[in-house]
């Protein structure tokens, strides 16, 4: 006989192996969907992406061109009328206020300051709606907050925010984090971006910036990123003994023994009773199609 | 007048106090409908000045009359009576709640110490010298006996006051202790610290009017206070009321030195851990510290029973014209109504201004009202001296 | 013979001065605390994730829940961050009435503030004048979105609604009393001696150790820099409303309460201001009928009542909801300097320090 508080589906009693994997068979309610995409900005790859789509579309127009040409070249071998000459389709213009920003090549005299301090430590720099973005290489983060803050072109006396986002579909990489500055005096903002793969520690920058402290602590307990020469590397949100690492995007959203409900599942006919009521009292019967 | 036998006499004393317990069951209860009102009035509460019956009765046909009139109904004395029953009904009803870790004798003994300590002090205090009363003849057993302003006017009167009333601090300091808890502690710690620290310029405030009247029986020195001063008497008794008042104050662990049970620190202080009619004790000996305060404010300094405060009494009542005699004549009603706004002072206080941190109690108590009861206890035994 | 023992004590969850689930670990020394270390994540509800699983219209009501008493500056900064990643530019009317609800904001968390802070130091009686202004405020709330407390007031791209009819009046009726309000307020605080014992040159934090950790807002202009986000990095229709930012420089309680009550005056006049100058226009942008994000990576802060919140917001290439949706909390980032000020100061202080940070759990714990 089984206790009668524990739960009665077999799935409850086996723990996941690890931190983060979970056993989907034994629970499907737990299966998550995970990104396809790695959605990490970059003004290279936006340029390639361009480029790319650019030439395809150089490819499309030519093949019609050609197409165009054997086809008027055909009916005036048999004396019919030359088809119509194609019309290069422009790309549709939306009449409406949305136009999503796209990265720029970066031409703020700060992110180049940072990419002659540091060089080839540097892995990019661009703009985006008018954000200055610096990614560097992850050994070289807590150099780069150096510069950041004690040079005096640049002088971001504030990490604001700190944060870090997983890409489980990158190659080489599995998180990115990146550290907004502020510059009081200069009233500047400017993101730093490393990508750190699994397990990596990156230096902490407590040391630099004391209110980076809690930021990593949430981003250990969120994402699962431990900081080198942290004061204080422990949870900060969840409790202690929380397994896995809620921001994740493979934690599921559903927890174990919960049931997925459905927004919209009318459980045990609920909303239906109500509408025949509602319904009945406006003179409606909804129950018996009407016998014309 | 009929000297009453010692049976008699028992007897009589025993339905003083019964006045005096019902007198002070009356105003305690009374006093916390008081505070609920005035303070709903200063702060513009609206649950305290608003809620009443309902729909019943004459003020319920009142509060739809004004609402049917686009009005809020606001004047209305009883307004607020629900949540006092309330009130009081939670206080009875509610579950007592004992800590696992409490030491539980003390625990059930510091709020009847508090309590007993408070409402014993009345034995000593008279409403009003000489006679209160007689029984009518026609009354079975006791036709004709006098029954006094007070249960015991004994001649050590201030003395049974002050050392009973410092026995209150015990309940306080011995509940803090044996809840066993830390916040209860702390506000055991400061209560002691504070009580035994203002006692000290409270005692002080209260030996100018004993130097000035040179007596120590309660009814006596209320007497002379109020209508044998000199003019120059006048000042002595302005600071010395002023000084009291701020002990008082801090004796009553009120605001603005509520430390014991700062609500916003020590979540409830020493009665963090007390539930049900034990913390309703320590409620109500609280009520009744202030009346006991503000009772001997209004004998020693107010005039007492007599109309006018400060000694001014005497000073006018050869002025009196004839036809105004009832005014110079003591009357135990103008010593309630001066309890009564005294009373009334407290919840204003309280409704003003904010808490002083403990350190700085301290400070005020040690460096200050100190320095300045002893001053004016000087300046009283100068006009004893040269003067009277 | 004596042995000196220093005293552990838990300050919350379940205090009353730690407006909400707060937990302080104090080590006290008699009455002088020696460590203080704040804990939290008792109301973690995790709104990120769930933010993240949802549409980018859904996440609003979240915000709101955040800082529920500061849920209009919430709405706006999460509609500014979400118009910047998707690139939309919205009207100059809905703009303006963003600006004026954000201020009533501002005047409704402050005032909610001074009410508990004085509540917390003993003032019990500001605490109720401070609500009976507050519940204007949230009519207006009520007649523009029909809510008072979670308001939802904002679409991404404008507004849903325009102004309704006689919002005009109540607003001007409000601004008509609200001077002669926080003279009341001042009139039982300011020159009280009480309160200034209680308050001067309590909890300290200097300008250099707040930029240090990241503390912004009053906390940051009563040390004396005047940084604000509205002037700084001007957004909604603030580039064009003329107002002061109030400085003090003692950076202490009392400094923090005088930026604050200053800080009321000003939002008085930005509403004043955007009710005289209200731009005729449509209130909502053109939108597609769903909104789908390019690849973008976004990090919009604006001035909430309690300091710089931030979005961070990464969209994917067309997704219909943000692929990371990260909050920076002011009160997270701020709460980080209690033990900076605590430390060193009597239980009471630390209440006040508490006080003066202005915090709700909400959005410390998200």
């Amino acid at each position: 006989m089984s206790e009668p508080n524990v739960p009665q589906t077999p799935e409850a009693a086996e723990v996941p192996a690890g931190p983060y994997v979970y056993d989907y068979k034994a629970a499907p309610y737990r299966q998550i969907t995970m990104p396809k995409t790695v959605p990490l900005p970059s003004y290279h790859a936006y340029v390639a992406e361009q480029k790319a789509a650019a030439e395809a579309d150089e490819a499309k127009w030519q093949k019609t061109l050609a197409d165009y040409e054997t086809a008027k070249a055909k009916a005036e071998a048999e004396g019919k009328d030359a088809p119509k000459p194609p019309v290069r389709p422009v790309p549709r213009k939306d009449d409406n206020d949305m136009k999503p920003p796209v990265p720029q090549e970066a031409t703020d005299a700060d992110l180049l300051k940072l990419k002659e301090l540091l060089g080839d430590k540097v892995e990019e720099i661009f703009e985006q709606a008018g954000e200055l973005v610096c990614q560097v290489k992850k050994e070289a983060i807590h150099e780069a907050l150096a510069f950041c803050r004690d040079e005096a072109a640049l002088k971001y006396e504030m990490l604001a925010d700190q944060s870090a986002t997983h890409y489980p579909a990158a190659k080489d990489y599995a998180c990115s984090v990146v550290y907004h500055l502020t510059s009081i005096s200069r009233r500047k903002r400017l993101r730093l971006r490393i990508l750190v793969p699994e397990g990596f520690a990156p230096e902490s920058a407590c040391s630099l910036y004391p209110s980076a402290n809690w930021m990593e602590r949430e981003i250990y307990d969120m994402l699962g990123i431990r900081f080198q020469n942290h004061p204080d590397m422990t949870r900060i949100l969840c409790p202690e003994d929380w397994e896995g690492y809620p921001l994740r995007k493979d934690y599921p959203t559903v927890g174990w023994g919960q049931r997925d409900i459905a927004f919209r599942e009318d459980r045990g006919g609920m909303l239906e009773r109500i509408a025949l009521q509602k319904a009945g009292q406006l003179g409606i019967n909804l129950k018996q199609p009407k016998a014309d | 007048m009929p000297t009453p036998t010692l049976t008699q006499s028992i007897v009589i004393t025993f339905i003083q106090c019964l006045m005096v317990v019902i007198f002070v069951f009356v105003v305690v209860p009374l006093t916390v409908f008081a505070e609920r009102k005035v303070l709903g009035h200063l702060q513009q509460r609206l649950g305290s000045t608003r809620v009443a019956s309902g729909h019943v009765g004459f003020s319920g046909w009142m509060n739809r009359r004004m609402w049917k009139m686009g009005k809020v109904p606001v004047v209305s004395y009883w307004r607020g009576i629900p949540g006092l029953v309330g009130d009081v009904l939670k206080l009875i009803l509610k579950e007592d709640v004992i800590p696992a870790k409490a030491d539980k004798f003390v625990f059930f003994l510091a709020p009847s110490i508090s309590m007993v300590a408070a409402i014993v002090v009345f034995a000593a205090i008279s409403f009003v010298p000489g006679t209160f009363f007689t029984f009518p003849t026609w009354f079975p057993y006791l036709g004709g006996l006098p029954v006094s302003g007070g249960i015991s006017d004994i001649n050590v009167g201030l003395l049974w006051i002050l050392g009973v009333a410092t026995v209150g601090v015990y309940g306080i300091v011995l509940a803090g202790w044996s809840s066993n808890s830390k916040y209860p502690l702390l506000g055991g710690l400061r209560s002691a610290a504070q009580m035994v620290s203002y006692e000290v310029p409270l005692t002080l405030s209260l030996l100018a009017p004993v130097v000035l009247s040179a007596s120590l029986n309660f009814s006596e020195m209320a007497t002379r206070m109020a209508v044998g001063m000199p003019v120059w008497a006048l000042i002595p008794q302005v600071i010395g009321f002023l000084l009291y008042l701020t002990c008082g104050f801090a004796e009553t662990n009120r605001l603005p030195f509520d430390m014991p049970e700062a609500e916003n620190e020590l979540v409830a202080g020493f009665h963090t851990e007390y539930s049900g009619m034990k913390f309703g004790l320590f409620y109500l000996a609280e009520y009744i510290n202030m009346t006991v305060v503000s009772a001997l404010a209004s004998a020693f300094f107010l005039g007492g029973p007599w109309l006018l405060p400060f000694g001014l009494q005497g000073l006018l009542n050869p002025y009196l014209p004839g036809f105004l005699s009832w005014f110079a004549a003591p009357h135990a009603i103008f010593f309630v109504a001066k309890i009564v706004f005294l009373l009334f002072t407290y919840i204003w206080v309280r409704g003003t201004i904010p808490r002083y941190r403990y350190d700085q109690i301290m400070a005020v108590g040690w460096k200050y009202l100190i320095p300045l009861a002893l001053v004016n206890l000087l300046l009283a035994a100068a006009i004893r001296c040269f003067v009277v | 013979m004596f042995k000196n023992e220093e005293m552990e004590i838990n300050l919350g969850p379940q205090h009353p001065s730690t407006h909400g689930v707060l937990r302080v670990k104090l080590r006290l020394d008699g009455e002088t605390v020696t460590h203080c270390r704040p804990m939290i994540g008792y109301l973690h509800r995790g709104v990120e994730k769930i933010c993240e699983n949802q549409s980018f219209f859904q996440g609003q009501v979240w915000t709101d829940r955040m800082d529920y008493c500061s849920a209009v500056a919430n709405n706006l900064g999460w509609a500014e961050a979400n118009e910047k990643l998707l690139g939309i530019t919205v009207p100059r009317r809905a703009q303006y009435i963003r600006t004026l609800l954000n201020e009533f904001n501002r005047i409704a968390s402050h005032l909610i503030w001074l009410g508990t802070h004085a509540m917390d130091i003993g003032a019990l009686t500001v605490f109720l004048y401070a609500f009976r202004e507050r519940e204007d405020v949230l009519d207006i709330n009520e007649a523009f979105c029909g809510s008072r407390l979670t308001t939802t007031a904002f679409r991404i791209g404008g507004l849903r609604e325009d102004l309704p009819p006689g919002f005009e009046k109540m607003v001007r009726k409000f601004l008509a009393k609200f001077s002669d309000c926080l003279e009341e307020y001042e009139a039982l605080l300011t020159e009280n001696r009480i309160w200034k014992k209680r308050t001067i040159g309590v909890a300290r934090l200097s300008a250099e150790d707040a930029i240090a950790l990241g503390v912004t807002g009053p906390m940051l202009r009563a040390a004396g820099v005047a940084y604000d986000i509205r002037k700084a990095f001007p957004y909604a229709a603030y580039a064009e409303m003329d107002f002061e930012i109030p400085t003090r420089t003692e950076a202490d309680t009392y400094a923090r309460y005088q930026v604050r009550m200053a800080e009321m005056r000003q939002s008085a006049r930005i509403i004043q201001q955007c009710m005289d100058g209200m731009p005729e226009g449509p209130v909502m942008a053109k939108l597609p009928k769903i909104l789908r994000s390019e690849v973008n990576e976004v990090y919009h802060a604006t001035e909430s009542p309690k300091g710089e919140i931030g979005y961070y917001l990464v969209g994917e290439k067309g997704s219909l909801n943000p692929y990371r949706f990260h909050v920076r909390a002011p009160g997270f980032i701020n709460l980080q300097s209690l033990p900076k000020m605590a430390e060193g100061g009597l239980i009471a202080d630390v209440v006040a320090a508490i006080g003066s940070l202005d915090i709700v759990l909400g959005e410390i714990d998200r």
